[in-house]
């Protein structure tokens, strides 16, 4: 069995991890000290780069190069943590900042210290309201401490260090709209480029380096440890390990640590139990709701790491695994998450405004046996002409997980609209002339 | 921001080469192609493209995914595809979106005929909809405002009238509610948007989600005609169209897009005002008193009774021109007056003389500015007007070089206004204050600055071929005197205080200006009027020599007058001691004021052509008076105003802007084509035409006559050295700057402009006694006759506003909504009392020209102090 919570999730257990004085007995903080006094800043950012750690949140992007894009100088750079951690399926970062919020802390300091911020700054989701509270006392210990503030451990390095509650939008976490969000302004994404880190792309202008929770409670560990120990775990392209959040049909759901490049099956079976007794795993979303899907057959064996999930067609996402078995209907299921889409779309753009809503009309359609043969083909088009038109990736999302599940399984949609259907009409039969209805032998009409 | 240099590169669009400047936005590159690229959001006019609405998908080699095309500013190089299957499937599927949720109800929508969704859609729409579902409802319409009806379910999102809310308007009243497909436009709690430049929203609808209250289901586009023309309701002079039915009615005004002018934007009472055209009280016959009432009679008989009492008058004739007056018909008047009747006594001004020798001085061509200078400037300066009131379209103006280019603003002047908050500096005075406060920034501007900051290498010296020789001309090399530090010292600050402001104010306004290259004044014509109004103006001439504007490529001057086409009768010879082409006039005429005193004395005649000096003159007591006294008043009149009704003995119907053929000339010396759209109603003749025939009948007769209106344009390029050979053609549709032309070279020159140090002392501030305040005046975008006569904006007609202080509020225990009334001299006001933080204690600002309690009523052309106090409920 795969060893797991070898690295972030390592002292998870501890109690009063939270509390800095724990923390700082673990061996918390040293990486930061070593960051700002032994190395200077340019150091800290080859290390990163280095370690080649790609962005947990998403969209894989290499930490390192995103930093390095930040220019320095006389710009008043923002370091950003996004924990606006809101897909369903998606609970890894929950975890990590109400357990170990100083890992975060401190992996954050160090990536400020490497793009020389003025300001970091933790966008947290609004409805993480616990995890707020634990990282604003948090954050009053490290300034308390020292490790933020003026001054910072005698170097005369300032920064300071805000909790921002966001105010319940998804598309909040999506990075552009976040920093709308952060500005005081409606969560809308803004357009690209110019990017977070150019100047005139972040927020309140200034050049910002824009990182997941995950990703910088890697940091910590990279100048701790140096960047081969680092790369022992993983695989060549995805480097470290991963926290994987697994949901769904599977008897131990919840948060597991493991390296990079491990199979799927020996997540979802082996560490999560596998679906209940009886029961095969049907498909499964490796990156999340919006991460295409994959059947078991197909799926199961694969390596869970970027460059092999991407190669299978769909993507590691932010590593939650959601698990669906051969019990569940998959058309509810997907009505479900289009519906999720549906409410949170920002309604900016077209495709995503208009396509999550006539998606989600077209599935309660099937799903209630109202539909007709023609509107699976639609349902497949309106999918295609979402995703890569759309001014974020939100409306993609909805359709390459939708999209997927109806060109894997079109069989059971149709079956499932059809079966709906001759319900109804049996009800239509038993309302209007319960004569009929109790001969036996009607059959479908 | 320096003005960008456009460097063109070629790229490919549908396998043809096309050059286009680097770095535009790939849909309007595409047009250099003959390609059009599909918009609904895209709107250069309004900032950064946004994205939202994805027509404009695009393939560009090198990119793995369709790219929006409004975002992409071309390179050279580029390989762009537009008629691809994938291309043409997006465009498809953005359509098909677009439509899921639109009611399609072209056939009773004011926009179907005119609508880019219907053309669009006809364009690059797949031509079915495959969607079955329920539409998406709102309650509908709704009226937005009194002026706009919102119809939600049409709309389709595209950001326009959100953006120009607030990034060009900056009023930030419309916004987006509640998300996804449930997303509307609204405003803030259900608010009505009101604003200076609500209807704006309208034109750049690209649906029938919002129209025109005054337009709607009135026509179809293909019942009416369109027909392009210049607004005079304000200085701003923007580009209008007029949509125009049966020849006969103006149903709608909009805006004709001039980038010189007017950036494509109306104020709403451009937009609405239109109304008072077809108003039922408008005078379309001439009338006559008879018995003490005016009774409407023919043309032969108003026309001979004019010239017989005219003929009577003789030389005891004077004229007040209206600002809305064409150069045409200024030029006609000023003819018949002078050549015609032989007297001199003409003005176009009301607020007072002013000086031949510094007419010509403003109208030194390296003196002006253009409209444009404005975006491409360092820094500006606004002196003695509110621009949201006075010129609302330069008041955007302003606000996009901020936005924008960064553009550093500088504010001099008694009343806090709409640009405060941008501002970089303010300088705050006593109402009278901006001679004092210009001299003191001139005076701050040669102090050495303790900060040694390089002058701005910015200051690119004009191109000498555009720079007229003579006159001027030793400027350029004088260095400007250094005095002693501490004596310059001690003066900028004596000068504040002469102004009623703070050194500290004046010099951090100095800091500004001194780091700016090309630097544009905005001036108010204010500065200018009253006994003090020469000094000003030297004041104002000094800043400019102090800021090297008449060196400096991209700086000017640009008023803003009170009077729609104030430059152009002040060229076409309508002041006093001032012929065409701001030549001296064989004799030297008397100023509105001292025509005033003169009426009943040695004067017995008046002739009020588009002029109502009870509402817009100041010392309206004077004016009673006067017009009382005189035997014989002659009105070219639209509405019977007060004066009209009283005094006047003949009235000619005037000419709406509608209906007016001529010429008008702009603050920054651009002559505009006002084109005829509508026909004369009633028995409406043109006012040039009458003009000429009463010069035909009282010895001014032209050879040939004037026949037409051009005719009379022709007569005055003749008249006007620097307008010389000017032709209608050449205008065309945007007007034509005179500066820009060969004949500016025949400008009349000027003295050399003053020093700082050479300016007289303005006067110690007033020092009001009792209790008493300083008075001072202010314009309303609302206050003038539109709002009165077209029903659609009267709900706007101000009441007169009491702006006081806080500290003056609590002393004569008046608090805002408190009746007040202001009094001197026996001359009193009542208005609503608005305390206003901002406002410097011991002044109180009133609104000029509205209806009733106009702030005329208190000025007597003096520096004045007034009674304030509040009114007891009765």
């Amino acid at each position: 069995m795969t060893e797991t919570n070898l690295r972030l999730l390592k002292d998870i257990d501890e109690p009063g991890l939270h509390t800095i004085d724990v923390y700082e007995r673990r061996g918390g903080y040293s990486a930061l000290r070593r960051a700002v006094t032994e190395l200077e800043p340019d150091e800290v950012l080859e290390q990163i780069s280095e370690a080649e750690l790609l962005g947990r949140g998403g969209a894989a992007f290499a930490m390192g190069m995103k930093a390095g894009f930040v220019p320095k100088g006389d710009t008043d750079n923002y370091m950003l943590v996004n924990a606006d951690e809101s897909e369903p399926g998606a609970f890894k970062d929950r975890v990590l900042m109400q357990k170990t919020p100083h890992l975060l802390i401190e992996g954050c300091l160090i990536a400020a210290r490497a793009i020389d911020a003025v300001q970091a700054i933790i966008y947290i989701r609004g409805e993480y309201e616990h995890q707020a509270d634990i990282l604003e006392r948090a954050v009053a210990e490290a300034y308390e401490r020292g490790y933020v503030g003026k001054d910072i451990l005698g170097t005369g390095w300032d920064l300071e260090f805000v909790v921002h509650r966001g105010a319940g939008a998804y598309i909040a976490g999506e990075e552009m709209a976040l920093l709308d969000s952060l500005e005081g302004k409606r969560a809308h994404p803004r357009m690209k480029p110019p990017y977070p880190a150019n100047v005139g792309g972040g927020v309140y202008q200034g050049p910002t380096l824009v990182n997941n929770v995950e990703t910088l409670c890697n940091v910590p560990y990279i100048i701790n440890f140096g960047v081969e120990e680092y790369r022992k775990l993983g695989t060549e392209q995805s480097t470290g390990t991963k926290v994987v959040s697994v949901s769904g049909n599977v008897r131990r759901p919840g948060n597991y640590e493991v390296p990079m490049g491990v199979t799927c099956r020996e997540i979802i079976y082996g560490l999560a139990g596998g679906p209940p007794e009886g029961r095969e795993v049907k498909c499964f979303l490796p990156g999340g709701s919006s991460s295409p899907a994959l059947t078991g057959d197909e799926g199961l064996d694969l390596r869970f790491d970027f460059e092999t999930l991407e190669a299978a067609g769909s993507m590691l996402g932010s590593g939650s695994v959601i698990v669906v078995d051969d019990s569940q209907p998959l058309v509810p299921f997907a009505l479900r998450l289009a519906e999720f889409y549906r409410h949170e779309s920002c309604g900016k753009c077209v495709p995503c405004r208009e396509g999550t809503n006539w998606t989600v009309k077209m599935l309660e359609r099937i799903d209630s046996g109202e539909a007709t043969p023609m509107d699976f083909e639609l349902l497949a088009q309106v999918q295609t002409n979402i995703i890569g038109n759309c001014l974020c990736l939100l409306g993609d999302s909805m359709a390459m997980a939708v999209g997927s599940m109806l060109e894997k399984f079109r069989d059971e949609f149709e079956r499932h609209a059809e079966e709906a259907r001759a319900r109804n009409e049996a009800a239509l039969v038993e309302q209007s002339a319960p004569e009929l209805a109790a001969a036996p032998s009607i059959g479908p009409m | 921001m320096p003005r960008p240099e456009q460097n063109f590169i070629s790229f490919e669009i549908d396998g043809r080469e096309v050059r286009a400047p680097e770095g535009m936005s790939l849909v309007d590159a595409a047009k250099n192609g003959d390609v059009e690229i599909p918009v609904f959001c895209y709107e250069p006019k309004l900032g950064q493209a946004v994205g939202a609405c994805r027509m404009c998908l695009v393939e560009i080699e090198g990119s793995p995914q369709l790219e929006i095309a409004c975002k992409t500013p071309v390179e050279d190089g580029m390989v762009v595809v537009t008629t691809s299957d994938s291309v043409k499937q997006a465009q498809n599927a953005i359509v098909e979106f677009l439509l899921i949720n639109h009611p399609l109800d072209c056939p009773v929508c004011d926009k179907g005929g005119e609508c880019p969704l219907q053309d669009i859609t006809f364009g690059w729409g797949p031509g079915r909809s495959r969607f079955i579902e329920p539409k998406r409802h709102f309650e509908k319409p709704l009226e937005l405002s009194p002026l706009i009806a919102i119809d939600r379910e049409r709309c389709i999102l595209c950001y326009r009238c959100v953006r120009f809310s607030g990034e060009v308007a900056e009023d930030y009243q419309l916004v987006f509610l509640e998300r996804a497909d449930s997303t509307y436009v609204g405003t803030h709690q259900g608010h009505p948007y009101v604003a200076p430049f609500s209807g704006n929203i309208i034109d750049l609808c690209p649906v029938g989600a919002l129209t025109s209250n005054a337009y709607r289901f009135r026509a179809r586009p293909w019942d009416v005609e369109n027909g392009g023309s210049v607004c005079t309701l304000c200085p701003s002079q923007c580009n209008v169209t007029f949509t125009v039915r049966d020849d006969a009615k103006v149903l709608r005004v909009f805006a004709r897009d001039n980038a010189k002018v007017d950036d494509g934007w109306l104020c709403d009472r451009g937009r609405f005002g239109f109304q008072a055209v077809h108003a039922p009280e408008r005078i379309t016959r001439p009338m006559l008193r008879e018995g003490g009432a005016l009774h409407e009679v023919s043309w032969e008989r108003a026309l001979s009774e004019a010239a017989g009492g005219l003929e009577r008058a003789g030389a005891g004739t004077a004229a007040l021109v209206g600002g809305e007056t064409t150069n045409e018909e200024g030029f006609l008047l000023q003819r018949l007056m002078r050549e015609g009747l032989g007297s001199p006594h003409l003005d176009s001004r009301p607020g007072g003389a002013l000086d031949p020798e510094q007419a010509r001085a403003l109208g030194r061509p390296e003196l002006a500015a253009m409209v444009p200078d404005i975006d491409y400037a360092d820094a500006v300066v606004v002196v003695d007007t509110d621009l949201q009131d006075e010129s609302p379209i330069l008041d955007l103006r302003v606000r996009k070089a901020i936005r924008r280019f960064a553009v550093k603003v500088v504010l001099v002047g008694g009343r806090p206004g709409a640009l405060d908050p941008p501002a970089d500096a303010i300088v705050r005075t006593t109402p009278d204050g901006g001679e004092a406060a210009l001299g003191a920034l001139a005076a701050a501007l040669a102090e050495v600055e303790p900060v040694s900051v390089p002058p701005s290498d910015r200051r690119v010296p004009r191109d000498p071929a555009q720079t007229p020789t003579g006159g001027l001309d030793e400027r350029q090399h004088g260095e400007p005197e250094r005095q002693g530090e501490s004596a310059g010292r001690e003066r900028v600050d004596d000068l504040a205080r002469r102004a009623g402001t703070s050194a500290e104010a004046v010099r951090n306004a100095a800091a500004a200006l001194r780091a700016a290259g090309p630097t544009v004044v905005l001036w108010g014509e204010r500065l200018s009027d009253g006994p003090r109004g020469r000094q000003g103006v030297a004041a104002l001439l000094a800043l400019a020599r102090a800021l090297e504007i008449p060196e400096t490529e991209g700086s000017g001057l640009i008023e803003i007058p009170s009077g729609t086409n104030a430059r152009g009768l002040r060229e076409a010879g309508c002041l006093p001691g001032l012929g065409p082409g701001l030549l001296d006039a064989p004799q030297a005429g008397r100023p509105a004021a001292e025509i005033a005193a003169g009426l009943g004395e040695d004067l017995s005649a008046l002739v009020l052509l588009n002029a109502d000096p009870l509402r817009t003159h100041p010392d309206r007591a004077g004016w009673k008076r006067a017009l009382e006294a005189t035997t014989f008043v002659v009105a070219f009149a639209d509405f019977e105003s007060e004066t009209v009704a009283e005094h006047a003995d003949v009235v000619f119907p005037a000419e709406s802007y509608a209906e007016r053929e001529g010429t008008v000339t702009h603050a920054d010396g651009r002559l505009q084509r006002v084109r005829q759209s509508i026909a004369h109603p009633g028995e409406v003749r043109p006012v040039w035409s009458v003009l000429a025939e009463l010069g035909a009948r009282l010895g001014a007769p032209a050879d040939p006559p004037f026949l037409t209106s051009p005719m009379v344009t022709r007569a005055i390029t003749e008249a006007v050295p620097f307008l010389a050979g000017l032709t209608l053609e050449e205008l065309s549709g945007k007007g034509k700057r005179w500066q820009e032309r060969d004949a500016a070279e025949a400008a009349p020159e000027a003295p050399s402009l003053p020093q700082a140090d050479e300016l007289e002392e303005p006067p110690e501030p007033v020092a009001p006694s009792n209790g008493d305040l300083r008075l001072g005046t202010t314009r309303s975008l609302w206050a003038g006759r539109e709002t009165e006569h077209a029903p659609i904006l009267r709900f706007l007609a101000p009441h007169q506003r009491v702006e006081l202080s806080p500290q003056d509020g609590r002393a004569l225990g008046v608090e805002s909504g408190d009746e007040v009334e202001v009094s001197r001299n026996g001359s009193s006001v009542r208005g609503i009392a608005a305390l206003r933080d901002a406002l410097p204690p011991r002044s109180v600002y009133l609104i000029e020209g509205t209806a009733q309690d106009s702030a005329t009523e208190l000025l007597d052309g003096e520096s004045t102090t007034v009674t304030v106090r509040r009114v007891e409920a009765e």
